[in-house]
């Protein structure tokens, strides 16, 4: 939020201190943790490796929990699977050496990227398998996966050895080393880990994963490919967690299914992640480095075991009702507030709709009789409810087509099955003369189909202008990579916000808007798309009259410049004096079609949908809202 | 054929406990949507609860069985109250979390209280079998299907037959109306939890006799009812029903056609097949995610 800040924030809160302060702790946090095996005690420098340990497997999770919403309790199996590549490559490739003992053939430090890789591997799989799964089916699933990988490593024997474990070598450096290199190498991985979450959460990717977070049925219309993001983080996510596992298993020179694979490890994880703050950078590894000393307090002052137990269940019970967001958004929100008290928001000014004329109603171009799309015997029931049954139309090229029809009457879920949100049962959908019937959400978004939902969807958490930049056109690996907001789709956006009259909001939290103004951004960030067809679900539902006008205007606008528009809408003056053909659903399948003038006298029409009493008189003046008469004959 | 028909018999009795079990960890679900990962741990408490009442009183179980089932009615209320209340309805990745802190503590305290050794309570019917022509049936597993099958029985009642009922069920199908309507569905959520950790009471107290357990053996039993109601359709009573006769066959036709070790998998590889197959499982419906509140 972009508060003005007045004179009266208080110095030491001014935004150069805060950042200094934040940079000054950062680097007293690097010096203290990489300088830290100089400590004498022994059990300390133990719990820092261990909470390097947990602190880079927390940046993992971090990835898909804190950026794209999934929790995951399996993010120590990919510990586990890390400390056995390297346990098995250990023993698997060994010499005998001039005292006739069998060692390994090299350092197990060498396997470290291996069982990175592995681990990635093995994390995309599941993200492959699991793509549909969502919400509380996802959590199960992944218990499931940990204790099934715990399962294979009891019984692999030849390759695991089974519940007896591997055991590990000893460090292969001089004494006086000591613990050095163990800990550098985690540091090392550490900070590899945060710069690709660093990096992750400045990209299109990382802006892919937050709208997944957000609503990933709404990311697929917006052309995010959410299985394929998915997948990659997993694997981003599971990379230097699995790297770290083949550290952790030399140092702590036992590798066995009951440690490695305990879902203690993983709510560890977890309860960092949350701790620190989900979804930001740092807050992970302040977690880890507050909870692996926790765990090192009850182990050695109360005897583990028990006592462990119940502080990490307490502590999680705790956290997630008394600190659900985690320290650092909760420490950062609460010095913005002291920052901006006695300001002023922008939430609170008032929307001038109208900041450019609209264009007049001139005639438009007359649509080419060459349909755009073609909707052919579509089918689609929910349970022995058949919403879509045997619909058949067409939206001309160029056209501004309604479909309209009592509610119920199956036009959202006609929209659903446009759009990809759903499959249709049987029937086919041509867009151009292409069928995309079997296509996508987000493939069908690329080939220029764009939609508003009847309630909009937009991505709460992220700003207006994230929202209007968070669409993508095409899908290509080397788009992932490039910055959030590059400077060419910001001013793009920018136009776009401008457009609709929301310049003055872009960065304002989408969420903190009122639902009209919402509907407005929502349209923008299809325009983004540059749609060949936009589907509007009820433009103007649910927002005041001056902004239907202004949203009819927008429509005719873009219309004018050859964009088709396929939209439901209740509100019939809007209908009419916009929508030319139009076409009545009831019971699932088209009953009428044409122009306002016939729909209106169409007996089927008025049976069904609006009634014998329905009189529309008086030509329009403005060409944007007719007057009406709804009284009775 | 003798030996499927055996073990299809004792998968079908110990399946009528699991559905019991299962019965609470769905209907949490269907009112709260609350997964509710303590339940093995509040199952274990139960067997715990029983060992004690029979080491130290001489109660038989069958006689603890309301004893246990009221005390442990009383800690799901106060566990409600105490915790679960404050992430009902919140995300589900918040309130699973909650459910495991839970589970923690349970299983850390069971470890304060009885120690984490084996513990199984001997009854005089434990290790009599009635014979049916070349089938044998275990007593105990016998007495514990006929527990299972009368509280289900009495919960459907509950369900069906009483306003809290219908409170119940409104509330698991639509909050919202509910709340409307003026049901209070934060005192029916409470009902609803000690209810779910009431009947798994009176399973906790049948199983203390037929398996030997340990606070950690919660884990296995959370694993268990997971696939049974995944199986069934989260939040499904009837699906959980379904759900627990199959897993209690296939648990036992995996032991004896396949090898000891695997019923351990079992449960993870259903869920793991069912969530990527079918997720909404047998019994449950898939709603229309874009219809609105």
């Amino acid at each position: 939020m972009s508060a003005p800040v007045t004179d009266r924030v208080h110095p030491l809160l001014s935004k150069k201190v805060l950042t200094w302060a934040g940079r000054g702790l950062l680097l007293l946090g690097i010096v203290v943790i990489v300088l830290f095996p100089l400590s004498p005690s022994r059990s300390a420098q133990n719990t820092v490796i261990l909470a390097l340990v947990l602190a880079i497997g927390a940046t993992g999770l971090n990835i898909i929990t804190g950026y794209a919403g999934y929790l995951a309790l399996s993010q120590g199996a990919f510990l586990g699977i890390g400390a056995y590549v390297a346990a098995i490559m250990s023993r698997t490739l060994t010499v005998v050496d001039d005292r006739g003992i069998t060692v390994p053939a090299i350092s197990p430090f060498v396997w470290i990227p291996l069982a990175g890789i592995v681990a990635a591997i093995i994390a995309s799989l599941l993200a492959l398998v699991t793509y549909r799964t969502r919400g509380p089916s996802f959590v199960i699933i992944t218990i499931a996966f940990l204790f099934l990988v715990q399962f294979i490593a009891v019984q692999w024997v030849p390759v695991t050895n089974g519940t007896a474990g591997i055991t590990m070598p000893l460090p292969d450096w001089p004494r006086e080393f000591g613990r050095w290199p163990f800990h550098l190498v985690l540091v090392a991985v550490l900070a590899l880990a945060l710069l690709t979450s660093w990096a992750i959460r400045r990209s299109k990717f990382g802006t892919g994963l937050i709208a997944i977070r957000e609503d990933e049925g709404k990311a697929g219309t917006v052309g995010i490919n959410a299985p394929v993001y998915k997948i990659l983080a997993f694997g981003a996510s599971a990379l230097f967690t699995g790297m770290a596992g083949a550290v952790y298993g030399y140092y702590v020179t036992f590798v066995d299914p009951i440690n490695m694979f305990s879902i203690l490890v993983s709510v560890q994880m977890v309860l960092a992640v949350i701790l620190g703050g989900r979804g930001t950078l740092f807050g992970p590894v302040l977690g880890a480095f507050i909870i692996e000393p926790a765990n090192a307090l009850a182990n050695g002052a109360f005897g583990g075991g028990n006592s462990r137990l119940v502080l990490f269940g307490a502590l999680l019970i705790l956290l997630v009702i008394l600190l659900p967001k985690g320290i650092i958004p909760s420490v950062a929100g609460l010095i913005e507030r002291l920052r901006t008290r006695g300001t002023v928001g922008l939430s609170g000014a008032r929307l001038s709709v109208v900041e450019r004329p609209l264009p007049p109603a001139v005639d438009r171009p007359a649509p080419s009789s060459k349909p755009l799309l073609e909707v052919r015997g579509l089918y689609r029931s929910f349970g022995g409810n058949k919403a879509v049954n045997d619909c058949s139309f067409t939206v001309p090229e160029g056209s501004i087509t309604a479909l309209i029809g009592p509610n119920g009457s199956g036009k959202t879920t006609v929209f659903n099955l446009i759009s990809g949100s759903m499959t249709a049962e049987r029937g086919e959908i041509l867009l151009d003369g292409e069928r995309i019937d079997t296509l996508a959400p987000w493939s069908r978004a690329h080939r220029g189909i764009g939609r508003t939902f009847q309630i909009t969807r937009l991505f709460k958490e992220m700003t207006v202008l994230e929202n209007v930049v968070a669409p993508l056109r095409d899908f290509s690996v080397k788009q992932l990579g490039a910055g959030a907001v590059s400077g060419s789709e910001a001013r793009r956006a920018e136009e776009l916000l401008d457009f609709v009259g929301m310049a003055a909001y872009r960065d304002a939290r989408a969420g903190s808007l009122s639902y009209g103004q919402q509907k407005l951004v929502e349209l923008a960030q299809v325009l983004m798309l540059d749609p060949k067809l936009i589907l509007l679900d009820e433009p103007a539902g649910g927002i005041n009259p001056t902004l239907i006008e202004r949203m009819g205007g927008l429509i005719r606008e873009l219309n004018q410049q050859g964009t088709t528009f396929l939209l439901v809408e209740h509100n019939m003056p809007f209908v009419l004096g916009l929508c030319d053909p139009i076409r009545v659903l009831a019971r699932g399948s088209v009953i009428a079609e044409g122009n306002p003038d016939e729909i209106q006298r169409n007996p089927a029409v008025l049976d069904a949908y609006l009634g014998d009493d329905f009189l529309l008189t008086g030509e329009s003046k403005t060409g944007s809202v007719p007057a009406v008469d709804w009284t009775k004959k | 054929m003798n030996l499927l028909i055996q073990t299809l018999i004792s998968g079908a009795l110990i399946g009528a406990v699991y559905a019991l079990m299962a019965s609470g960890l769905t209907l949490i679900f269907g009112v709260m949507r609350v997964i509710n990962l303590a339940h093995g741990a509040f199952a274990i408490l139960a067997a715990f609860l029983t060992w004690t009442l029979w080491s130290q009183f001489g109660i038989d179980p069958i006689v603890a069985i309301p004893i246990v089932t009221l005390v442990m009615f009383g800690i799901g209320w106060l566990v409600y109250v105490g915790s679960v209340r404050y992430v009902r309805g919140a995300h589900v990745s918040m309130s699973v979390l909650v459910a495991f802190g839970i589970a923690l503590v349970l299983e850390g305290i069971m470890g304060f209280v009885w120690g984490n050794t084996a513990h199984v309570v001997s009854a005089p019917y434990q290790s009599e079998s009635i014979v049916l022509g070349p089938f044998y049936i275990r007593e105990d597993a016998l007495i514990a299907a006929g527990v299972a099958v009368l509280v289900l029985l009495a919960l459907q009642l509950v369900l069906h037959r009483t306003w809290k009922g219908r409170a119940i069920r409104a509330a698991s199908v639509n909050e919202s109306g509910a709340l409307l309507v003026g049901v209070s569905v934060n005192q029916v959520a409470a009902f609803a939890f000690a209810i779910g950790i009431g009947t798994l009471g009176a399973a906790g107290a049948m199983i203390s006799v037929i398996y030997p357990f340990v606070p950690g053996s919660h884990y296995q039993w959370i694993a268990r009812l997971l696939a049974i109601v995944v199986l069934g359709g989260l939040g499904s009573l009837s699906g959980a029903v379904i759900g627990a006769l199959v897993i209690g066959m296939g648990e036992l036709l995996a032991t004896a056609y396949i090898g000891a070790q695997w019923p351990i998998a079992v449960p993870f590889l259903v869920i793991f097949i069912v969530l990527l197959v079918r997720p909404q499982g047998i019994r449950g419906t898939r709603l229309r995610e874009d219809a609105v509140a």
